[in-house]
């Protein structure tokens, strides 16, 4: 009798475990009762942490709008206290799976990185896969900023932070896995961006084509621009790569003055707002920046690239598609846009020496020139002459050199020298293991070609 | 003939690969570092030699393994060693019993107690290893080729991750750690023990010896393929992650827009290791069988597995303890029963062909 129906038996068992085993969602939580948390800002306040939590709310709804964001907040010992009160208010199941973000704020520079953030590498808490950032001020504040490229403030600063804006050299954007490996290579340093927020419409002059950001959103000191340093007339050179500052240039990117650009922004946060709930709080909306970089070392803060340094250790590190160069030459001012770029840092010991060597080739075409446009010459924009060129390999071992200043000063190995003598130069580890950076000779093999 | 070459050729293949891709790599990150490559490929040419031996004993003879004792030492000695045998695979199974238990838990089912989402396992192992070797083959053929898609959906996802340089510089680690890492993980690797009991139980044919040596050396570089994909990704905190099998390909871009997709893959090889899990339970189920003489596989079934269930109780949160109880210790009944006895079968008085 049992022989008879074992076929069927065995299929019923089968199918009933199958179906056992398929019962879960994949993951997705019952949308009509849960809140998701989608990002977290972090700052430290004392012995505690406060953990601000930006959660999806799912909402049934007609109109196709159906989450809404909102703030809530946690603070304990450890990151998981907080973590855990947010869930005894929203009732979520205390894990990470959806966070997509973890934002840290400013406060964060004077305690431990991975004191604070240990507890997303723990067991399962969370999938590594979540970008860091630091932010300029707390956490919690920007986390409530409404945004004008997004009402959800976590996906406008996830913007910012995207591949595709680290494609072209304007972000160091990082991930748990990235930061953690960094960390705990033999160089013992990692990095992620800086963001800042800006009043919309608003671009600080005076960064000789890196300017960033505007007037602070919190009222503050002028953020972008001043980190460049260098001074010089800035008007049509930036209005390529910022879309906007308070001169003429803006119009491209802004749609007018200032106040156009202002009145835009709020428009389209107060219709985000309605749209999506209570993403982002109240207030004027703001753009978000992150072409600083916050450099660790030894799990600790040890500064801020600027936007040049950052440049030039994106150049390096990240595989970038098309990155957009201010370069000066002969008194006049370019806007180089580099493509098939191969960057690379290399390390030998020849005759005692520890040699680094920053390598970067790109082939390049004129995007922007500071003077007046003639059409006949426009069509031999991808044939640039050679002290164009020689201005923009120039301009890129400045920021190489810069960026190495940076590192020996604060003794922050963020571009793996002491990884690349650890893998490649073993032999020589023990010897220059402890001061490699000040030892070391810095080379530069920057090769900028014509497109064509 | 109860099984074919063929299968007993899937399952040195697949089965060998899936068993080794939860703690397995992480604990050989712990012991080793970047050298586990090297550690793995330690344990994987000893029981590559031991798996051709026994496989080539099996052209010289087609008596099966309890055959070959009852005939050189007699019916009592025969008994002995098998009811030993099937402590062993007991044994065997409790890890990878536990870890299972832990992976699914962990991966699947979060928010549901571990143990009562993972008992209904019990229902197919009592149906299962109350089975006899044909169907042991025959779970072989249907889990092939589900191991191969699988395989090659999760590699496809995982590739782009890997940081080529993480495993330089080579052979730093103290040799005292690499022979560590291999002794301390040597207890997963049984399978020239189920070489042993297919003794006798397939019709030979000249070539076999080397197609079962192949598909075991198969098995064993999908394995190192799987270690270099793992730590190629993780690089140094590679110890810290889990489930090794559900984290290579998390970081495909397309998982950010689409969601886990991964998890389709990780469900179907998750019915592989339940086959390959359950087959320690069959064969120490057939070693009990001829221990006692007790040919009512339901009831055997039914006693093998509620053993089980008990030491997954005992061990439920005892886990690090086992861990380590059978990294330090358990390598010597691995040696005896995994290798030495399948070799030293060569040695048993047989009928030549």
């Amino acid at each position: 009798m049992i022989k008879r129906f074992s076929v069927f038996i065995y299929w019923a068992i089968m199918i009933a475990l199958i179906a056992l085993f398929f019962t879960n969602d994949y993951g997705i939580v019952d949308i009509h009762k849960s809140a998701i948390i989608v990002a977290v800002g972090i700052d430290p306040a004392g012995e505690e942490v406060q953990v601000t939590a930006q959660l999806a709310l799912p909402q049934p709804s007609q109109s196709g709008e159906n989450v809404q964001y909102k703030e809530v907040q946690g603070s304990g010992l450890t990151v998981a206290d907080a973590l855990n009160e947010i869930n005894s208010k929203t009732g979520f199941y205390p894990r990470l799976q959806f966070c997509k973000l973890i934002l840290l704020g400013e406060g964060c520079q004077q305690h431990e990185l991975f004191r604070i953030l240990g507890c997303f590498y723990r067991r399962n808490y969370s999938e590594l896969t979540a970008l860091v950032a630091m932010c300029e001020g707390k956490a919690q504040d920007m986390l409530a900023m409404p945004a004008t490229v997004n009402p959800e403030t976590y996906t406008a600063v996830q913007r910012v932070l995207s591949e595709e804006l680290a494609k072209s050299a304007n972000v160091a954007s990082v991930n748990l896995k990235d930061i953690a490996v960094s960390n705990y290579s033999e160089s013992e340093a990692c990095c992620m961006p800086y963001i800042q927020a800006s009043k919309p419409g608003t671009s600080q002059s005076g960064g000789n084509g890196d300017n960033v950001g505007g007037e602070s959103a919190g009222g503050g000191s002028q953020s972008g621009g001043q980190s460049g340093g260098q001074s010089g007339g800035q008007s049509g050179g930036q209005s390529g790569g910022q879309g906007g500052g308070q001169s003429g240039g803006q119009s491209g990117g802004q749609g007018g003055g200032q106040s156009g650009g202002q009145s835009s922004g709020q428009s389209s946060g107060q219709s985000g707002g309605s749209a999506s709930g209570q993403s982002g709080g109240e207030g004027q909306p703001v753009d978000f920046t992150s072409r600083k970089t916050a450099v660790f070392t030894r799990g600790k803060f040890a500064g801020l690239l600027d936007e040049q340094q950052s440049f030039a250790y994106n150049i390096l590190k990240n595989n970038i598609r098309l990155a957009v160069l201010p370069c000066d030459s002969e008194g006049i001012h370019y806007t180089v846009g580099l493509k098939n770029t191969t960057g690379g840092v290399k390390l030998k010991v020849k005759n005692g020496v520890p040699e680094l060597t920053l390598k970067f080739k790109a082939n390049a075409q004129i995007q922007g020139v500071k003077n007046v446009m003639r059409p006949e010459e426009v069509m031999y924009d991808d044939v640039i002459q050679k002290n164009v060129l020689r201005g923009a390999e120039k301009a890129v071992e400045e920021r190489f050199g810069s960026l190495i200043k940076m590192c020996v000063e604060k003794d922050c190995d963020i571009l793996g020298a002491k990884e690349l003598l650890h893998k490649y130069n073993h032999k020589y580890w023990n010897t220059f293991r402890g001061d490699l950076l000040t030892r070391m000779k810095v080379n530069y093999d920057v090769e900028i070609i014509s497109h064509n | 003939m109860k099984i074919s070459v063929r299968q007993i050729c899937f399952i040195l293949l697949c089965y060998n690969a899936v068993s080794k891709m939860l703690l397995y790599p992480t604990v050989l990150s712990h012991y080793c570092g970047r050298d586990l490559l090297f550690a793995a490929l330690i344990d994987f040419a000893v029981q590559a030699v031991v798996v051709w031996a026994v496989s080539f004993l099996c052209s010289r003879t087609d008596k099966t393994f309890f055959q070959l004792l009852e005939g050189t030492f007699g019916n009592i000695f025969a008994r002995i060693i098998y009811g030993l045998f099937a402590l062993f695979f007991i044994a065997a199974t409790i890890v990878p019993l536990c870890e299972q238990k832990l992976y699914v838990h962990t991966i699947f089912y979060d928010t549901v107690p571990p143990l009562l989402i993972f008992l209904p396992f019990f229902f197919f192992s009592i149906y299962a290893a109350g089975k006899k070797f044909t169907n042991i083959g025959r779970s072989a053929d249907v889990c092939m080729p589900i191991f191969v898609l699988s395989m090659i959906f999760v590699f496809s996802m995982s590739v782009l991750e890997i940081k080529w340089n993480s495993f330089m510089p080579v052979l730093k680690t103290p040799v005292k750690d690499l022979f560590g890492g291999a002794l301390g993980t040597v207890f997963r690797f049984a399978e020239p023990c189920y070489v042993l009991m297919f003794m006798g139980h397939f019709k030979y044919k000249k070539g076999d010896a080397a197609k079962m040596t192949f598909s075991y050396i198969g098995g064993a570089l999908t394995v190192l393929l799987f270690l270099f994909t793992f730590y190629g990704i993780y690089g140094d905190i590679a110890q810290s992650r889990q489930f090794a099998v559900s984290k290579i390909s998390l970081f495909f871009p397309a998982i950010d827009t689409i969601g886990r997709i991964d998890l389709i893959a990780l469900y179907i090889l998750e019915i592989v290791m339940l086959f390959a899990l359950v087959l320690n339970v069959q064969l120490a189920l057939h070693c009990v069988m001829q221990c006692t003489g007790y040919q009512n596989r339901v009831v055997l079934s039914l006693a093998v597995n509620a053993v089980l269930i008990i030491l997954l109780m005992v061990f439920d949160h005892g886990f690090n303890n086992l861990h380590t109880f059978y990294a330090k210790w358990m390598w010597i009944a691995f040696a005896v029963f995994a290798n030495a006895i399948p070799v030293l079968a060569w040695t048993l008085r047989r009928k030549e062909r």
